[in-house]
């Protein structure tokens, strides 16, 4: 999937790849697309959640053995 | 309106102190405003250089924990309180207890505000999240 950035949060257990991704969405610009890897499996629930609440689109979900990616459009 | 999520801390273990920082980094990532209120044994927990221990007899494996934290990416105490600072979490010390507890005003970190019951009280009632860590 076409992505402007890439937020590796491979090793990272809650909340920090939620606490990495509103850091990383602050610097970017509206509309680009973000692109999140976890190999948190609350992540599956977490990431859906903070898009809810703040408004980011989730556009796309992969899952590549126990990696997560997640592609999420900026408010 | 904000979402605004409010809790008290009344204990200061490691345990009780990482999860109000937990709860409040991610709320603060989710866009909420978020208060903090630490009473009793919680208050200490806002004083400079404070190294959090489990409780009891399982303060010897406070370390392990912290260890095995580490290597989830998840910082330490020190760590997740300045996170937290930085994602805009408000810290309030109870001033009653503060007293009770010993602890000064000069002792507390910077950033961190004195308040009392009914002041939390208000800003809890117009939360719509509000939670005992205790």
């Amino acid at each position: 999937m076409d992505k402007n950035a890439t937020l590796d949060a491979k090793g990272l257990m809650c909340p920090m790849p939620i606490v990495g991704l509103a850091k990383k969405a602050k610097e970017m610009k509206s509309g680009q697309v973000l692109e999140l890897l976890s190999d948190d499996v609350g992540a599956k629930e977490d990431v859906p959640a903070w898009c809810s609440r703040t408004g980011h689109q989730l556009i796309g979900t992969e899952e590549e053995g126990k990696i997560l990616k997640f592609y999420i459009r900026i408010k | 309106m904000t979402d605004r999520l409010s809790m008290v801390v009344s204990e200061g273990t490691f345990d009780k102190a990482m999860m109000p920082l937990i709860l409040g980094t991610t709320a603060a990532s989710m866009g909420s405003e978020v208060n903090v209120f630490y009473t009793f044994f919680g208050t200490k927990l806002l004083t400079k250089g404070v190294k959090p221990k489990l409780p009891g007899m399982m303060r010897f494996f406070t370390g392990m924990i912290v260890g095995r934290m580490k290597k989830m990416g998840i910082p330490d105490y020190e760590g997740m309180m300045k996170q937290a600072m930085e994602l805009g979490v408000n810290f309030y010390a109870c001033s009653t207890t503060m007293g009770l507890m010993g602890v000064k005003e000069a002792d507390l970190r910077p950033g961190v505000k004195v308040l009392g019951a009914a002041a939390f009280l208000k800003m809890a009632q117009e939360s719509n999240v509000s939670l005992f860590i205790g």
